[in-house]
């Protein structure tokens, strides 16, 4: 009987759900949502890339050795295992946003998986270069080298006919 | 013997949360044998946590194993790989993990609750119970940033502190819960129509949970006291939180419902004594060793115990990772404690196991 009084009088009371696109839903301030990057504090280490469960981070590389961060808020997981691996203070922080969704135009799976291979080989590319260059900086300078002990030997073998 | 019939119910049906087959063979309506299937949403987890990902982030990828025992994942994979780099992680942390491993309980058996509730055909008290579980959700939102998947856990210790602020607000929402819990009692004690598909269905006695292993508030409404808050100490200290076993000894599907709400009162008093009692000390346990030799552990989740084994060889990535989750131990009790059931009680009868299916297949 008291269950029957009691649906009777849940008939006039308010609903218990949030009406929410007219009301804000309940969401604490350090909610974990996008993460956020200072580019004139970041630098460079890659830790937050190796740290990143997902993936959600890759540096790519240009041919003067500048980086740039890529990061993609659909393969993020939001468990800031980043901005716990980043050795420098406010460079990488949490937000209390939540990640918007993503279109169609962005392309966000395929376009990323394809920005992700295309940073590691623009790394490997400028790893490749760095290395040819050091590679011909080394012949250069052992080839001055040997024209310099060339010259020298020269000088002596001179000097010896002159005073020969 | 009457004519025997074949009735297959899942992968998917009206009843099911989760991808589960059963093939029932019924005589008239009284189920006399019962198949079950439990593997169908493998994933591949355990040989990714052991080629893919390196130890620290398998933490995060085993708390995507299940989303209701998210955190209960996450702090036995912590455990076990803490006991592979040989480190004791800060007091503070301890306590932290066991106030986010209840809230999460009471979260668990709410649902489980309001899902038995819908199954028996009384959808207005699953409905009364999905109101209530709220506040549970928000709380760990408030303590973990997120509603599910709480990655809280990481090897070493926690990610987050507990702000004064939210302790308030937990021990508030916990004052505002109790009367509710009290009402919820009241029904599901009481209430006569859920009684006729509860009481005295789907029993399992004590001898039989005891050889079919059957683990969780499964076994406990057997009268089988098994529950490993109640035999570990080395990791978490349960009983100095004021844990206390729960036990009843029906085995039916009332039983059931009755040792999980008493387990919420009592999953109440630890987080009230955890927040008093916190202890002041860092989150996290620093290092830079790597995993070596094998390590298990095991730790009471909402469903019973749960196994983690792993095998470290000084290298980023593990050996081997082990996942041995409640359920599956639970699936030869739930085959048998079908048997003479009516076939119209299987819904709530299967409800009231609480089978997590993506904790089993993995």
């Amino acid at each position: 009987m008291n269950t029957f009084f009691s649906a009777i009088g849940n008939l006039f009371k308010e609903p218990v759900t949030t009406k929410y696109p007219f009301e804000p839903t309940y969401k604490p301030d350090d909610y974990r949502g996008l993460i956020g990057f200072e580019e004139s504090l970041c630098i460079w280490c890659r830790r937050c890339e190796l740290a990143c469960p997902p993936g959600a981070i890759v540096f790519s590389q240009d041919m003067e050795g500048k980086q740039t961060y890529h990061y993609n808020r659909a393969v993020c997981i939001y468990c800031g295992e980043c901005v716990r691996a980043c050795p420098k203070e406010g460079a990488l922080f949490q937000t209390a946003e939540p990640a918007p969704c993503a279109l169609k135009e962005e392309n966000i799976n395929n376009g990323w998986n394809q920005l992700f291979d295309e940073a590691l080989d623009s790394r490997e590319k400028f790893a490749a270069e760095k290395k040819r260059k050091a590679a011909e900086k080394a012949a250069a300078d052992k080839a001055a080298a040997a024209a310099k002990k060339a010259a020298e030997e020269q000088a002596g073998t001179n000097n010896e006919t002159s005073a020969g | 013997m009457g004519k025997q019939y074949e009735i297959p119910v899942g992968a998917q049906h009206i009843s099911l949360l989760e991808p589960l087959h059963f093939r029932f063979t019924t005589e008239n309506e009284k189920i006399v044998k019962t198949d079950a299937n439990v593997f169908y949403v493998h994933r591949g987890i355990e040989q990714a946590c052991c080629s893919k990902f390196k130890f620290r982030q398998v933490s995060f990828v085993v708390g995507r194993v299940c989303g209701l025992c998210s955190i209960s994942h996450t702090t036995a994979y912590s455990q076990v790989a803490e006991k592979l780099l040989k480190i004791e992680i800060p007091r503070r942390a301890k306590y932290l993990r066991m106030l986010v491993i209840e809230l999460d309980r009471i979260h668990s058996h709410l649902l489980c609750l309001s899902h038995v509730a819908e199954n028996s055909g009384f959808e207005a008290l699953f409905m009364k119970t999905m109101q209530y579980r709220e506040f549970s959700m928000e709380l760990l939102e408030a303590v973990c940033g997120n509603r599910i998947q709480y990655d809280f856990s990481i090897v070493g210790g926690v990610t987050r502190d507990l702000k004064p602020e939210v302790a308030d607000m937990i021990l508030k929402r916990l004052d505002h819960f109790m009367p509710q819990l009290e009402e919820l009692i009241g029904i599901y004690k009481n209430n006569w129509t859920l009684s006729l598909k509860n009481k005295g269905v789907g029993r399992i006695s004590k001898e039989d949970a005891m050889r079919l292993n059957v683990v969780g508030p499964f076994a406990r409404a057997a009268g089988l006291a098994v529950d490993v808050r109640n035999e570990t100490e080395d990791l978490l200290p349960w009983k100095e939180v004021g844990y206390e076993m729960i036990t009843d000894t029906a085995g039916d599907v009332h039983a059931r419902n009755m040792v999980r709400l008493r387990e919420i009162e009592v999953s109440i008093r630890i987080i009230r004594n955890v927040i008093a009692g916190l202890p002041e000390s860092d989150l996290v346990t620093e290092t830079k060793a790597f995993p070596e030799g094998e390590a298990t552990v095991r730790l009471e989740a909402p469903r019973g115990e749960l196994f983690y084994y792993a095998k470290g060889n000084k290298t980023q990535v593990l050996e081997r990772l082990k996942i041995k989750a409640p359920t599956f131990s639970n699936v030869a009790g739930m085959v048998h404690a079908f048997t003479n059931n009516e076939y119209a009680s299987a819904p709530a009868i299967i409800a009231s196991y609480d089978p997590c299916l993506s904790c089993t297949a993995r």
